[in-house]
């Protein structure tokens, strides 16, 4: 019988975190998981807290985390770990050559697919603003057959945002010629520029329809390695700034991160185990012993002395929702819900309130131990991080990949 | 100010079939609709032609009625019609006794039915409850309650009727108690305007009491909520109603890709509470389990709810040409000459209905036009000439689909952008495979104010994601046209998906609190439609 000191269960992001957390403390890991996570549906752009109760915009993602109601993750991290967890995101970043630009004093505005702005924290140097903010004049540039971008549908909107309003917009397309009869993604463009024939042909391309100096908002097609040599190899044949913007899935942002991070893990010797459905746990005495597996061909007990449980939400599979209740199926973990399905959700889909239905999830401690409804630590050795936790809609307030990277630290520092 | 002979109230079945008639009796008209085409019942239904099994015991009259109306609008409306047929199952649960009452009724009226094995119903039908008891074949069919409005519109302006959407009724003009116009409001822009007409037929369902009560007439009709349920898949390739007195969550109706299950029944005060609720979601599925046990594993794709048209006569009223379906009130029997108002019936009895009434008018107009409405097909067939080239850019069952969408005009058109632009072939919604192309072409129609009426047109959006990726699409197509009714597309996103969440919130649970994840995930989290920006903070 093999034992690790910690199973990781789930590689989304929080997972994929908490799994580099415990190499760094000299942890023996193995990460169970199944598919990549939201990270390559929703994306790499790392928001912490953009917006409060009411919809008000946090002043910064610093005192937006503050401002958090008693029952947020946030609140039971606690600012030391969450600034901490931030602190080791970016140096590995750093060190895998694919660096995030912000910090937690400053709201980055970064453009979005739907001429909006949006409020973040950490973003790839693809998504860099800086040049954008000071541009009199910005091209936006669409690429022919690219269901998932509308060039002139930024440029209009961006007229309305007074800080924007002032600037020029001209609207250019390409035709990268992928398409033959078939639908183009963002990652097919992106694709296409990984190659050296692709970024040759799209320079020459771009070459036509934009001058040498402009400030270009594009999609996210930078290629799909965490480098950011295509940016810079097109921005220097063109003399251009390219501002990515936050877009639609599939998410190229999301893939960069997850590869980096998988890779940054490898290194430090943490064995991964794709395609691996935990299905159910053994537990003794308040204890988790192990959890078992179910693959295509038989079922495996992996034994650990500590578990952190990061199988997502409602859309990683962590929680299952049913009418009037909510279910944890790993462990069976108490999920409290109104009984009554109609006080789930607001009438209104988007509001200025958060939805009641998206802050379900396990309660936990300050060590993110999952607590019953009298607040009694359930189990000792396992410890929960990401979309699982209770408190907090990452939609409404934009806080989702902040929670997952704080949380699955705290769980790997608390083991 | 714009003059015709007959205004028709209500852009239902009822109303475009009236429409339709009218104006292939020769009588000019013009239909005035609040909302979209079929924004009332006529899309919030079942969508089941009627054999009429299920009145025969206890109203034979509309059995009869429903029997005669199914077979004229299978074959004149053939596109709109899937021929499914139906099973009448009994379950363990129903009273035996009823089943050779139900037989027996729907002999006399002349409703076939043929019984056959549970053995055999569960060969055709594998996903039935095998604890049924018995089982009968009837002529039932599926009809798209959409696309039935439009060719009748299609057809109706052809022969020169005219439809104006976004316009509700306000005021009935009179003087010396005959009707000399009537008074309506711009829906979108309140805009306030009169038409000049010489008769008015008021078939605006649920809302007849209301139309009524602007020319100070009393219509008592109840508006009844039924809420059903949309399947992501069919479930069982025929209707299978439950063989037992006509009740709530009986019947399941098979539509394409997908299948409704209904409906429940509540008194409601406004015509438009159609609001479903979880509560009648769970009803529905209890009951529902009696004929297929798995149904609480099959992937529901939303709810929905439309109000029926409860009719109580005025027992003091006299003079009033009635069936037991529907009534037609003349109102000049209360002092008001030149008023009709129709009420109650089903959507399988559109057409009868819409007869009765042209000819009560045309009697008033001194028309002598026969109904040729039974006889006369809604569309032409598409010609093979324009299949064929259709198939060249259409996948080949989204060939199919968009012919009997569009009809022989619309797939012209809408071949003509893609032949003009080929990547307008792409598909904006993958669920119910809409081109780019068809999603413009249904923008543009002057009918079209916002994304949902494109969905009407379409049926984007109504497929397994719900709108969560061709939401984002669809805005971009038809600003990228200039065709967004000069509005900000954030106001478009939001009444998409507002009108979309409708109808998921009483079902988030299992995968659609999944997809929701997704699509909030999208709009909220990464596209923030909905946030304020700090403008000092940028
Ligand atoms: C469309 C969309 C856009 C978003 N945009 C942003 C954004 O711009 N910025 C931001 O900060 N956040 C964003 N988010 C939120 C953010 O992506 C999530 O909150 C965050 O990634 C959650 O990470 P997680 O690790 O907790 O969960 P997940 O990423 O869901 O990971 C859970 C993993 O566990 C696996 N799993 C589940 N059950 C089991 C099991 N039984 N056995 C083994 N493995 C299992 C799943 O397959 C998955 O791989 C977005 C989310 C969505 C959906
Ligand atoms: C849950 C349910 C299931 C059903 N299932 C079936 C079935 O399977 N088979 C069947 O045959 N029948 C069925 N029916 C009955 C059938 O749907 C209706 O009888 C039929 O659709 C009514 O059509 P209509 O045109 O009379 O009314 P509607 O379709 O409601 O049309 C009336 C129109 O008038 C408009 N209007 C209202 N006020 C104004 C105004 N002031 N100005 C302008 N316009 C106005 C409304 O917006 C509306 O569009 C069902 C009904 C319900 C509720």
């Amino acid at each position: 019988m093999r034992e690790y000191d910690i199973v990781v269960i789930g590689g989304g992001l929080a997972g994929l975190m908490a799994a580099a957390a415990a190499t760094k403390r000299g942890k023996k890991v193995t990460l169970l998981s199944l598919g990549s996570g939201t990270l390559t549906i929703g994306g790499g752009i790392v928001d912490v807290m953009g917006y409060l109760e009411g919809g008000i915009p946090a002043a910064t993602p610093s005192a937006g985390l503050l401002q958090v109601g008693a029952g947020h993750p946030y609140k039971k991290i606690g600012r030391p770990a969450i600034e901490e967890s931030i602190r080791f995101f970016k140096e590995i970043c750093e060190q895998e050559g694919y660096s995030y630009i912000g910090n937690l004093d400053k709201t980055q505005w970064i453009p979005t697919a739907a001429g909006t702005l949006k409020p973040t924290c950490l973003v790839p140097r693809t998504m860099d603003t800086t040049e954008l903010k000071k541009a009199d004049k910005v091209t936006v540039l669409g690429f022919d057959a690219l269901k998932d971008f509308y060039p002139s549908l930024i440029a209009k909107n961006f007229k309305k945002i007074p800080a924007f309003a002032q600037k020029e917009y001209e609207v250019v397309m390409i035709d990268p010629k992928l398409s033959e009869g078939r639908d183009v993604t963002a990652l097919d463009v992106a694709r296409w520029l990984d190659t050296e024939e692709g970024l040759a042909s799209c320079i020459e391309k771009m070459r036509n329809v934009i001058d040498s100096g402009s400030v270009v908002i594009i999609p996210p097609i930078l290629g799909t390695r965490p480098s950011y040599a295509v940016k810079e190899k097109l921005e220097k044949a063109l003399g251009c700034h390219f501002v990515e913007t936050a877009s639609v899935p599939p998410s190229i942002t999301g893939l960069r991160l997850r590869t980096m991070l998988v890779r940054y893990l490898k290194k430090n010797g943490v064995r991964i185990v794709e395609q691996a459905i935990v299905a159910k746990s053994i537990v003794e005495d308040g204890k988790c012993v192990a959890v078992i597996t179910e693959g295509v061909d038989r079922e495996r007990t992996y034994y650990a002395k500590s578990f952190i449980l990061a199988n997502g939400g409602f859309y990683g599979g962590g929680l299952l929702a049913e009418p009037g209740k909510v279910i944890e199926p790993i462990f069976n973990l108490p999920v409290e819900a109104p009984t009554d399905h109609e006080l789930w959700a607001n009438y209104s889909l988007f509001s200025s309130e958060a939805q009641p239905f998206a802050k379900l999830g396990l309660d936990v401690d300050e060590k993110m131990r999952p607590l019953d409804a009298n607040g009694k630590v359930l189990l000792n050795n396992v410890f929960v991080a990401g979309r699982n936790l209770r408190g907090y809609d990452f939609s409404f307030e934009k806080s989702g990949n902040g929670v997952a990277i704080a949380s699955g630290y705290q769980a790997a520092m608390s083991v | 100010m714009q003059k015709t002979t007959v205004v028709v109230i209500g852009g239902g079945a009822t109303g475009v079939g009236i429409l339709r008639d009218l104006c292939m009796r020769g009588v000019d008209a013009i239909l005035l609709e609040q909302q979209d085409l079929a924004y009332g019942t006529s899309s919030r239904y079942h969508g089941l032609l009627h054999s009429g099994g299920r009145y025969a015991v206890k109203d034979a009259e509309a059995g009869k009625e429903c029997i005669e109306e199914n077979t004229i609008l299978r074959k004149i409306g053939r596109h709109c019609v899937e021929q499914t047929e139906g099973f009448f199952a009994r379950t363990h649960l129903d009273d035996e006794a009823f089943e050779g009452k139900w037989v027996e009724a729907c002999a006399k009226v002349g409703i076939p039915t043929i019984p056959i094995s549970v053995e055999e119903a569960l060969r055709l039908e594998p996903n039935l409850s095998p604890k049924i008891k018995s089982v009968y074949r009837v002529p039932d069919a599926a009809i798209d309650g959409f696309r039935m409005v439009w060719q009748n519109v299609a057809s109706a302006r052809k022969y020169g009727g005219r439809v104006l959407t976004y316009t509700t009724v306000v005021g009935i003009e009179h003087s010396n108690n005959q009707v000399v116009g009537i008074k309506v409001r711009n829906t979108l822009t309140g805009e306030v305007s009169n038409i000049a007409c010489d008769f008015i037929v008021s078939a605006a369902g649920s809302w007849a009491g209301e139309i009524a009560a602007l020319a100070g007439i009393n219509v008592n009709v109840q508006p009844d909520r039924g809420t059903l349920i949309a399947f992501n898949h069919r479930i069982t390739s025929r209707i299978v109603n439950r063989l037992r007195p006509a009740s709530d969550g009986d019947i399941f109706v098979p539509h394409g890709s997908i299948t409704i299950l209904g409906t429940t029944s509540a008194s409601v005060n406004k015509p438009d509470d159609t609001v479903p609720n979880a509560k009648e979601v769970v009803e529905l599925l209890n009951i529902g389990e009696a004929l297929f046990e798995d149904i609480r594993s099959y992937r529901m794709l939303r709810a929905f709810a439309g109000t029926r048209p409860l009719y109580s006569a005025d027992p003091n009223a006299t003079g009033r040409g009635a069936s037991r379906g529907f009534v037609t009130l003349d109102h000049a029997h209360d002092g008001l000459k030149g008023f009709v108002s129709v009420v109650g019936g089903k959507f399988t009895t559109y057409r009868l209905m819409a007869e009765k009434v042209t000819d009560l008018v045309c009697g008033y107009l001194n028309v002598k036009t026969p109904c040729r409405t039974a006889v006369e097909n809604l569309v032409e067939d598409t010609s093979p000439a324009l299949m064929a080239k259709a198939r060249l850019y259409f996948p080949a069952y989204g060939a199919e689909l968009a012919a009997s969408r569009l009809g022989s005009e619309g797939l012209e058109k809408v071949i003509a952008r893609i032949q003009e632009k080929p990547e307008k072939r792409q598909l904006l919604c993958e669920c119910e495979n809409v081109t780019m192309a068809e999603v413009e072409e249904a923008a543009a129609d002057s009918t079209s104010y916002m994304i949902s009426d494109v969905r009407r047109k379409t049926r984007m959006g109504m497929g397994t994601c719900q709108g969560a990726f061709c939401t984002f699409r669809s805005v971009g197509a038809v600003d990228a046209n200039g065709l967004s009714w000069g509005k900000d597309t954030n106001v478009l996103f939001k009444e998409f998906l507002q009108g979309r969440w409708k109808g998921i919130r009483p079902i988030l649970w299992g995968n659609v609190m999944r997809e929701m994840e997704l699509t909030r995930g999208i709009y909220e989290g990464t596209l923030n439609i909905n946030g304020a920006i700090d403008n000092e903070g940028i």
